[in-house]
């Protein structure tokens, strides 16, 4: 027992190999980081716009000229504010889809990009892309907006429902199926997709290109309209899932015992994480390593208490794609980089490197 | 009380259990012995309901098949035979993990030092800031009994006593810590609880449990105290093995000494064993 001092000054008593406390502390630490790289975010870009400026001259503290004014508005609320929102709404998403299917399949190696999920996903957006205004047609028209949003997150279900059905036997995931059979259905959904880019017509490919290119800079309100409610009702979801994530590490049966019921909770997280992957796949394209690098880091610092990773990791991915998303529009300004090439920059090696670590405890 | 009644387990086209029946009384210790592949485990799994079954199970007079999973876990908890974790959690952690969602029945406060009193329990205290990946399997087995005390901490919660499922708990153990378990489950007896345990161990059964029930088969072979239950003709049929039942003279317990068909055959009728 080691004793600290709580913030009433009474004495608390902190039993040794609690990180409960700790992991508190994390989740409001990032909590303030986000601010400050919200911060950064809405004042960094191509222009010379500054959110304090703007700000300072609705008080009167800074001079301006009204043109200057009215061109620094705009790109305060419709370029950067939009792209800050989404950046948040996306890192939150993609590393919350890593985290849960890390605890599905008990395996700290699992993430949507990964597996196929998110190609799965892309299939969906791109058959509605591709095929939206003529097979498809009846169905665009019904979900408006959505559609797309819609089609990649049952591309998502889809790929995650055949993934854990291959790869589970009687509750235990084996490693490699996981990942072997994550890659065929990868394959599989990628041939497809090139199926449906070999029809496309010279509109769609266009559409198609900037969609790709895992990016938020064609971020605005109407995708926010879009993908935004389905990714705040999914990390809604996910806020409850923690107790259950915890049981669930001792296998299912353990978990059952538990009390945690086992098959609903294990379905919940599949649409969870294919809800999550999918509506950020529909406006972002193929964002990766979000997933896999924000969830291990908060391990090694706060342990795998799914309680406080849950939160820590919509936090944290939330920095990390804002940051990234900083650096991709500064690194070669005023033109920018796919984000998509500075996530997988980072989380490239960041990957080999758990697998250094790891390689004496995974023997496969 | 736990009443078994009449119970069948099919896999596929096997039948594992036919006919099994007995009852386990709370202020109990029930072994449950058998050779390998009797049906010990799968009785086990139709008790925690982790396998259809035909027939009944009720805890306390509850049907067992249609209680919900929550309720289950307020009533009894249960010992896996291994379990190893995909993330580096703390011994504690995994301790704490124990009160996902049953009733241990104490105040808030005492809560928080829950996991650390059930550590004490098992001889573990101290190694609550440790990683579960690093310990022995034996110390892991201990860290796992201490986490399935917690869920059902006092034994007996508003007049309604509560069980523990042991599934081969000492089976990794050295000897002082397999008597300790055995204390720990003898205690939660003897504070009005039931226990359940599978134990290979004859002698153990003997000296900790009240009622034996012998599997051979897929069916009840015996079930009563020891002295009904270990006799040289049954326990030589149930295991399919010569062995020979002795009593230790305080108390006149039994004890079982395995008589190896090939080195003590000859000297048998003399009744020496050197």
């Amino acid at each position: 027992m080691s004793q600290v001092m709580s913030i009433n000054g009474a004495i608390a008593e902190r039993a040794e190999g609690d990180r409960s406390g700790l992991g508190r502390m994390v989740v409001i630490a990032l909590a303030l980081l986000l601010v400050v790289t919200m911060a950064i975010s809405m004042t960094t870009g191509a222009s010379g716009a500054s959110a304090s400026t703007i700000i300072g001259g609705w008080f009167g503290l800074v001079p301006e000229s009204e043109v200057q004014a009215v061109r620094d508005y705009a790109v305060i609320y419709n370029i950067r504010l939009p792209r800050m929102i989404l950046g948040v709404l996306i890192g939150a998403a993609l590393a919350v889809s890593g985290l849960l299917m890390q605890g599905l399949f008990r395996n700290p190696l699992a993430d949507p990009g990964l597996v196929g999920v998110s190609a799965g996903a892309g299939l969906g957006a791109v058959g509605i892309i591709v095929l939206g205004t003529t097979m498809l047609a009846p169905l665009t028209a019904f979900l408006g907006i959505y559609a797309l949003q819609i089609a990649s997150f049952i591309g998502g279900l889809i790929t995650t429902f055949i993934l854990y059905r291959v790869a589970t036997r009687s509750g235990q995931t084996a490693i490699a199926t996981m990942l072997l059979a994550g890659i065929a259905l990868g394959a599989l959904a990628g041939a497809v997709t090139g199926v449906l880019v070999y029809v496309a017509n010279d509109a769609q490919l266009r559409d198609l290109t900037f969609w790709g290119m895992g990016s938020l800079s064609g971020a605005n309100w109407t995708k926010i309209m879009a993908s935004g409610p389905i990714i705040v009702v999914a990390l809604a979801v996910s806020a409850f899932l923690g107790k259950g994530l915890n049981a669930l590490t001792l296998g299912e049966a353990t978990a059952g015992h538990l009390g945690i019921p086992v098959q609903r909770f294990k379905r919940v997280v599949i649409v969870a994480v294919a809800a999550a992957t999918g509506a950020s796949v529909a406006v972002s394209g193929g964002i990766g390593f979000v997933g896999i690098v924000v969830p291990h880091l908060l391990r090694l610092v706060i342990g795998p208490d799914h309680r406080y990773l849950l939160p820590a990791s919509a936090l944290l991915g939330a920095s990390f794609l804002l940051m990234a998303d900083a650096v991709s529009r500064l690194i070669v300004a005023p033109a920018e980089l796919p984000i998509g090439i500075v996530t997988a920059a980072v989380g490239g090696p960041f990957f080999l490197w758990i697998l250094l670590r790891k390689r004496a405890a995974l023997a496969w | 009380m736990i009443h078994v009644d009449n119970i069948a387990v099919e896999i596929g086209q096997r039948r594992i259990l036919d006919g099994v029946s007995f009852t386990a009384r709370s202020g109990q210790v029930t072994a449950i012995i058998g050779p390998n592949g009797s049906g010990k485990s799968t009785l086990m799994k139709a008790l925690c309901r982790d396998y259809a079954f035909s027939g009944s199970i009720s805890i306390n007079g509850r049907d067992v098949a249609s209680m919900d999973l929550g309720t289950a876990a307020t009533l009894r908890a249960v010992l896996p035979q291994s379990s190893t974790l995909p993330f580096p959690f703390t011994v504690r952690e995994v301790v704490a993990l124990g009160l996902t969602a049953g009733r241990p029945g104490v105040s808030l406060a005492a809560l928080r030092r829950l996991p650390d009193e059930a550590l004490a329990r098992v001889d573990l205290s101290g190694f609550g800031g440790r990683f579960y990946g690093e310990l022995s399997g034996g110390e892991q087995q201990r860290v796992q009994l201490a986490r399935v005390i917690c869920q059902v901490w006092e034994p007996v919660l508003d007049g309604v006593p509560r069980f523990l499922f042991l599934d081969e708990p000492v089976s990794s153990l050295d000897i002082k810590h397999q008597l300790m378990i055995m204390d720990v489950a003898r205690q939660f007896a003897a504070a009005g609880g039931g226990v359940i345990a599978i134990l290979h161990d004859l002698n153990l059964a003997s000296m900790y449990a009240d009622q034996i029930v012998a599997i051979r088969n897929g069916a009840v072979a015996g079930a009563g105290t020891p002295a009904e239950v270990l006799t040289d003709g049954l326990i030589a049929e149930v295991f399919d093995c010569p062995m020979r039942v002795g009593a230790v003279p305080t108390g006149n317990i039994p004890f079982v000494l395995p008589q190896s068909a090939q080195r003590f055959v000859a000297a048998a009728p003399q009744s020496k064993v050197a």
